[in-house]
């Protein structure tokens, strides 16, 4: 087991070395610093802002540089914010992005795998293609008019009506309510929200209930495929031959086999956890880490486009990682090859 | 390969399949109205031109009154306006009117004297019933003189008749934007743009990504190393933070520029071609590793082929079903993620597209306009499904693990 984690670990980090030197080349086309400043800058600026970032070395050594700082998630200074370190601002965009995420992924699997087991023990049934035909309709329709209908639906159309008591409000002045405390580990700085249950309802229920019901449409349908699959196998005919109920079959035999495909769905989606929705966080106005970055690449923000992809890109490599060893756990015959 | 694939069995179980055909019958309803597009069906100025005045509702939707008396209002201040510089330059009105016309609704020629007893009786009806009331919505026994005031309006840009007014009424039943600009013209403009972009970026990702693909399963070693690499490393950073670097690239380059809406396409085509071979290159890459040890393959070595040939020949062509599955899937994918993009402003530039036409009606449906997102969606809605419906029937009739 040991070996196979060293074997998934050790592969992973020429695909990590990649991505950082790829980013790097690709923020580098163009000189950054112009691309920064614009046309107007003067000398003494371009100068100042080319030696503070260490353009004026190679690249190989801008790359070693930036492992080597890396490391210590040290990824210098903001352009665009003067005085905010990259890490600073990497921390504080986190819970923010995770105060949605995390209850829009329990709620969207728990809904979509009960909704997927119903449509596949129903086969052939009108609800099943009730369920199948509305997975399609609503695959289809574009996130951004989920995200305004939701907007208008869920926030303006109620408050418009005159419902004082509806709590729902479009976003908009997330930071006032989102008050940082912080706590300090090893000479670090960890800020965590201090949310409370109402503001939650507030500010992240509408996101979190758009983005359940825009990836219901994907996971049901997967989920109903992964099942269906089961559906035919032996051992289910033999335990219906045996005299099994069908609600045992379908929730003890069926959903522990299908257990692999649902855990590989469920962990490719645990970096998007971190990283956020970014349009839903455009739209809400949640100063989240997929805002937080598109701005920066709007601002041409350097520092911050190379700091955020970098934690991204790794988290999303150790949970690939996380994937595969837990695959591992449950299938052992993945370990040998 | 095409030809072999259109006699399978799978081809046949798809011909079956009803919906599917008509499915795929919407495709090529899209597809041809993207060939008319592009010999230039509709040119780009079409979209730009002003056509009615602001936020226009569309036909079945007859407007509140306050609003009515604003579109008639648009067109009684142009005369005013005209008018008075007019009397200043000793000029005719309707010399000046001509360049306020919107699309086919051009002013008539009055007598000059006319048009200033039609503005008196205009603005004497607005200042002395019309303005006394705070909300002309809630009076509906004003109507009659609201009309009057749409008459006068008339009057002076009398709604065309016979082929132009049918040209009019085609560019005006869906209504106009904040910029007075014809929806039914843009959306449908917009297929053309969808379709440039999904075709051009699908066909090079499917073709580039399975040969890719077989070609590293079939050579195996370092090929496969090296392309298995570069895929993964390339799928590890979050999609549309990728897509957005690569974007950024092109900035403030001539790719970047409103003026040059073809090139400001190629970022675009890049972005997604960078991304989108990964899926087909995956797919294909494993079909072949279970082909390549099939006895065919074993069969065309012993007979001596080389192994270029028969990759060319013999495997790849296995795979066409799937090339196929993925140019659709693809296809899909380009389309929603170009309204995206351009709604975070790294998309379209220049030229109507339905990521565009969303992204400008955001602010509209606050005060329940919904003709600009209603068309785009709708157009949208139906082709996305279409391809999803033609999807689902390809993996049906050529994928035997495909569940139903």
């Amino acid at each position: 087991m040991w070996s196979f984690i060293l074997r998934r670990l050790l592969y992973n980090v020429p695909v990590y070395l990649g991505i950082l030197l790829l980013v790097m080349g690709l923020l580098r086309v163009r000189n950054p610093v112009y691309a920064y400043l614009g046309k107007n800058a003067d000398e003494k600026q371009i100068a100042q802002l080319e030696e503070s970032f260490g353009l004026n070395d190679p690249f190989i050594v801008q790359y070693g540089r930036f492992l080597w700082k890396g490391l210590r998630l040290d990824f210098g200074e903001s352009w665009k914010y003067q005085g905010t370190t990259v890490r600073e601002k990497l921390l504080a965009s986190i819970p923010p992005s995770m105060s949605i995420t995390v209850p829009a992924l329990i709620l969207t699997s728990v809904i979509s795998i009960t909704v997927g087991l119903m449509s596949s023990f129903y086969r052939g049934r009108w609800i099943d293609r009730l369920l199948v035909i509305a997975a399609v309709l609503g695959m289809s329709i574009s996130f951004l008019v989920y995200i305004i209908f939701g907007q208008f639906f869920g926030a303006f159309l109620p408050k418009q009506m005159g419902l004082e008591w509806w709590p729902l409000e479009i976003g908009g002045s997330f930071d006032l309510w989102f008050s940082m405390s912080s706590f300090s580990v090893f000479g670090l700085r960890v800020p965590y929200p201090d949310i409370n249950a109402m503001t939650w309802v507030k500010f992240c229920l509408l996101p979190v209930l758009i983005s359940v019901i825009v990836s219901m449409g994907y996971d049901t349908r997967f989920y109903r495929a992964v099942m269906v699959e089961e559906c035919n196998r032996d051992y289910i005919i033999t335990a219906r031959a045996k005299g099994a109920t069908k609600r045992k079959i379908m929730f003890v035999h069926m959903l522990k086999n299908a257990m692999i495909p649902i855990i590989t769905r469920i962990m490719t989606t645990l970096p998007f956890l971190i990283t956020g929705s970014i349009l839903l966080e455009m739209y809400f106005n949640i100063p989240g880490m997929g805002r937080t970055l598109i701005t920066a690449i709007t601002d041409m923000d350097y520092p911050m486009i190379q700091g955020f992809t970098a934690v991204i890109a790794l988290l999303y490599i150790l949970s690939i990682i996380l994937t595969d060893v837990l695959y591992a756990l449950v299938d052992p015959r993945v370990r040998l090859s | 390969m095409t030809g072999r694939l259109l006699r399978s069995r799978g081809a046949r179980k798809f011909r079956r399949n009803r919906l599917a055909m008509a499915a795929l019958g919407v495709i090529l309803l899209y597809f041809a109205t993207a060939v008319f597009l592009f010999f230039g069906g509709v040119s780009m100025e079409a979209t730009k031109e002003r056509v009615a005045p602001k936020h226009t509702p569309g036909f079945f939707q007859t407007p509140d009154l306050d609003q009515r008396l604003a579109f008639a209002m648009h067109f009684i201040s142009e005369v005013d306006s005209a008018t008075r510089l007019a009397s200043r330059r000793d000029q005719h009105p309707h010399d000046i009117l001509v360049e306020k016309a919107l699309a086919e609704r051009r002013p008539a020629r009055l007598e000059p004297q006319r048009y200033d007893e039609l503005l008196d009786e205009a603005f004497g009806i607005l200042e002395e019933e019309l303005d006394l009331v705070d909300n002309i919505a809630d009076h509906p026994e004003l109507e009659p003189r609201v009309e009057r005031v749409e008459e006068i309006a008339a009057a002076f840009f009398p709604m065309p008749t016979g082929w132009e007014g049918r040209a009019y009424w085609s560019r005006t039943f869906l209504g106009s934007d904040a910029a007075g600009q014809s929806i039914s013209i843009r959306a449908i403009y917009s297929i053309k743009v969808a379709f440039q972009i999904g075709l051009i970026t699908s066909v090079i990702s499917v073709l580039f990504g399975s040969l890719l693909g077989a070609a590293a399963a079939f050579f195996g070693g370092w090929v496969d190393h090296a392309i298995t690499w570069v895929f993964s490393t390339l799928s590890s950073i979050p999609y549309l933070v990728l897509l957005s670097v690569l974007i950024v690239v092109f900035f403030g380059t001539i790719f970047d520029d409103p003026e040059r809406p073809f090139l400001s396409l190629v970022p675009i085509y890049v972005a997604f071609c960078s991304t989108f071979w990964i899926g087909p290159c995956r797919v294909i890459r494993g079909e072949t590793m279970k082909i390549k040890e099939l006895e065919y393959v074993q069969a065309a070595t012993a007979i001596g082929f080389g192994r270029v040939y028969i990759l060319l020949k013999h495997v790849i062509p296995n795979t066409a079903h799937l090339m196929f599955i993925n140019f659709s899937l693809l296809f899909i994918g380009a389309i929603k993620s170009e309204v995206i993009l351009s709604f975070l402003g790294l998309g379209v530039k220049g030229q109507a597209s339905w990521g565009i036409m969303i992204r400008d009606a955001k602010d509209e449906v606050a005060s329940y306009f919904f003709w600009q997102i209603g068309a785009a969606t709708f157009l949208m809605f139906v082709l996305v499904l279409a391809f999803n419906i033609f999807t689902d029937a390809l993996q049906d009739a050529f994928d035997p693990r495909h569940v139903d």
